[in-house]
């Protein structure tokens, strides 16, 4: 780096010069602010245990939640069960043949033609019938045909007398009481 | 070598050359890193998603929500089949082994089921069984009571699982029309052509659970199960009951095969009670014999006998060719072309009316009658009456009956015809037959289900899709209604008892001989029947009854009417409908 050059530089930029000038940098004195650090630590951790802490709190209190709806449900089961329980024996005790069966013994026949009564004036329209104990209805029908796995037919073991031992006699009996239950 | 490693091996010692130590620490952790990249190439590369799988089945819980079978009910909303919530009881035979005579008799006396066999179930009927039935189909509560008892006893190894029950409470009340449910699915009836409807479709819940109770954030997903569908049918259960009871009692005093009888409303051809005797026990089906499992009303045919002359003079009248009153000369004996026809009783020769012919149940009369119609005529309009084709009331396996078609029909089979003879039907088309004459002379389709309902086939049944086709003209049901009540009166017909009292009663009787499946030919016993309705000028219900091969010696008049006018009056007084304040009908019937 000789003067020739050093004398072109001065010589040239000189129209840029005060740019130049302006645009040197210098450090510039730092600002220091000096705010106080403890409210916003403060700040910050009491907002870090209150979120944890209301975390927890809300978990527990829908683990809490979750408990007691698991109880409630199956409170519900088992009232809707009972429900439907009754329910049938409802229907149960509802069975014509029941209802029928007490009324017969209190009684009761159906009547074999129906008689009205107008309730103003009182009079009976119809054929008064009286019910007799012809009129008696059979509650009880006969029990359903089986089928043949359920009642099999008898077997029958045919003896020939003549050629039966003594002892071998009471076999058949037997045979026979048994199919006969 | 050994010697510079050894020089080189005491100055690392001392000041540690970082060079080696690189080196060494670099190719450690590439083995280590290279583990971690195979196993990430494991878990990620190979089936990555059993282990999701297996990583998501920790702790979650998937149970299936069972969906309830929808009811079937009778016309006033009363179940006549109805679904509870029900277990299955379950035992672990490798818990329950040890104690399983304690368990047994705790079980046994709890759910009223056989110690024997639980004790079987609890030691495990095979060699290594971790799962045995005790009992199935118990309701809910009765199952948790059980449980809650073995518990606090302390015996362990018995579960619940989820296993609707399906209850008739009114044992065989309908039981042929309702059908039966096997151990999953339904086998027979109502039960079976409706399933669709009946079944719904079952869902699922997935959840997270831990120490028995759900996960609030966990997995958390439910696809509720949809509920079957009730079915209303048009049956009403009280009349469906007396109307069993009935006919259960003629089929007892005449020693008879078998039976129907059917309450039908006028108006709207809803079928009330439909009775089928031998019946069984819907919640016991398997204790009855399988032929009695269906709807005999529906399914078997029969010849109908004299109860089919309404039809045939209901015709005649319809078509112009007889009156009430017109006179008719009846001998003893017609003689036709291959057979002589004769009548139930012997007479020489009679002077009867159309109205006589039809009380007194004469075959030559009405063949005498019917001689004005060509075949033609006569089938058109029995197939009009609806005989000869199905009813379509959603009942299974239906038979159409047999009912010749008019073009082939010879003159000899049509004589017969017209009372009622070589022609099948079922009980309901016989039903809707008479039923068309009570209602004006417009056939109302029957129907045994309120609204509309698919059936298995894809049938549109129910009252939704009846149809409503005139048969023949309002004055010709209204005249032969007035001929039919003569059949019921003391001294002109032949079906007195027939008559409820107090009510104008029509009907017409019918006995008619049977065909044997075998041989196909007359076996000499009958079918006796009635139909009829009443009130007669205002008619309100019909019924019919059908007795199939009685061993008592009598026809339809005294076997059939009785019943008939029982049932009849049950249904007036049940339904509010007072005698009608109409004249009995005067119509001659000899002259």
């Amino acid at each position: 780096m000789s003067s020739p050059a050093v004398q072109i530089r001065h010589r040239v930029p000189r129209i840029a010069q005060e740019a130049v000038e302006r645009a040197r940098l210098s450090v510039v004195p730092r600002t220091r602010t000096r705010a106080p650090k403890v409210p916003f630590v403060t700040l910050v951790s009491l907002l870090l245990v209150g979120g944890i802490v209301g975390l927890l709190l809300f978990n527990t209190s829908m683990q809490q939640a979750s408990f007691a709806a698991t109880a409630l449900e199956k409170e519900a089961t088992d009232l809707a069960a009972r429900q439907q329980t009754l329910q049938m024996e409802l229907d149960e005790l509802r069975n014509p043949q029941r209802v029928a069966t007490e009324a017969q013994q209190m009684g009761m026949v159906v009547p074999s033609a129906p008689t009205f009564i107008t309730l103003g004036g009182g009079s009976v329209e119809g054929v008064k019938t009286p019910a007799t104990a012809e009129d008696r209805l059979n509650l009880n029908p006969p029990a359903p045909v089986k089928p043949e796995v359920l009642a099999p037919a008898p077997t029958i073991v045919e003896v020939p007398a003549t050629e039966v031992p003594a002892e071998a006699a009471p076999e058949p009996a037997k045979k026979q009481n048994r199919n006969g239950r | 070598m050994p010697a510079a490693n050894r020089t080189a091996s005491r100055t690392t010692a001392r000041r540690g050359s970082p060079q080696l130590r690189l080196r060494v620490g670099l190719i450690l952790i590439a083995m280590v890193l290279s583990f971690f990249g195979a196993r990430l190439v494991q878990l990620q590369g190979i089936d990555p998603k059993s282990y999701a799988a297996m990583a998501a089945a920790e702790g979650v819980q998937q149970v299936v929500l069972p969906a309830e079978r929808g009811d079937i009910l009778d016309r006033n909303g009363v179940p006549l089949a109805d679904s509870i919530q029900g277990k299955m009881v379950i035992a672990d035979p490798v818990m329950t082994a040890d104690d399983a005579p304690a368990i047994a008799q705790i079980l046994s006396t709890g759910l009223q089921v056989d110690y024997f066999r639980t004790l079987r179930a609890l030691r495990g009927r095979e060699e290594g069984s971790r799962y045995e039935y005790v009992a199935r189909r118990v309701p809910s509560t009765l199952a948790s009571d059980v449980l809650d008892q073995l518990s606090e006893a302390g015996f362990k190894g018995i579960t619940l699982e989820d296993d609707p029950i399906r209850d008739y409470p009114a044992d065989d009340v309908a039981a042929n029309l309702l059908g039966f449910m096997g151990t999953d699915e339904p086998l027979g009836g109502f039960e079976r052509t409706f399933d669709a409807q009946l079944a719904g479709q079952d869902g699922t819940a997935r959840y997270t659970v831990g120490g028995g109770n759900r996960v609030p954030l966990g997995e958390n997903s439910v696809v509720p199960a949809s509920n079957g569908e009730a079915l209303r049918t048009t049956l009403d259960l009280d009349l469906q009951w007396f109307t069993q009871r009935v006919l259960g009692q003629t089929l007892q005093k005449y020693r008879a095969a078998s039976g129907v009888a059917l309450v039908m409303d006028t108006r709207t051809g809803e079928i009330l009670a439909l009775a089928d005797a031998p019946t069984f026990d819907a919640n016991e089906p398997l204790e009855a014999d399988k032929e009695d499992l269906g709807s005999r009303a529906l399914n078997d045919a029969y010849e109908p006998g004299s109860v089919e002359k309404v039809l045939t003079v209901a015709s005649l009248i319809d078509a112009g060719k007889v009156t009430p009153r017109q006179k008719f000369r009846v001998p003893a004996l017609l003689h036709r072309q291959d057979r002589p026809i004769g009548d139930w009783f012997d007479h020489g020769n009679i002077k009867l009316t159309m109205t006589g012919i039809l009380a007194k149940s004469s075959n030559i009369g009405t063949v005498l009658a019917a001689d004005a119609f060509t075949p033609q005529d006569l089938t058109t309009y029995l197939r009009a009456f609806g005989l000869g084709s199905r009813t379509d009331v959603g009942v299974r396996g239906e038979s159409p009956g047999i009912l010749t078609d008019g073009d082939v029909m010879t003159s000899q089979t049509k004589d017969r015809v017209a009372f009622g003879q070589s022609l099948s039907v079922n009980a309901v088309q016989m039903t809707a037959a008479v039923n068309t004459i009570a209602n004006g002379g417009v056939r109302i389709a029957p129907s045994l289900i309120q609204g509309s309902a698919t059936t298995d086939e894809g049938v549109e049944v129910g009252t939704d899709n009846a149809e409503a086709t005139r048969v023949v003209s309002e004055q010709a049901a209204r005249q032969t209604a007035r001929m039919m009540e003569r059949v019921t009166h003391e001294g002109a017909g032949v079906a007195p008892m027939a008559a409820v009292p107090g009510y104008l009663t029509a009907g017409k009787t019918g006995t008619a001989q049977r065909v044997d499946d075998e041989c196909g030919c007359y076996d000499g016993s009958t079918t006796v029947s009635f139909g009829g309705f009443a009130p007669a000028d205002d008619p309100r219900f019909t019924v019919y009854v059908a007795v199939h091969a009685p061993q008592v010696d009598g026809g339809g008049a005294t076997i059939a009417g009785p019943a008939f006018s029982r049932i009849l009056g049950y249904a007036l007084g049940r339904y509010g409908v007072p005698p009608t304040d109409g004249k009995p009908s005067r119509l001659p019937v000899e002259w």
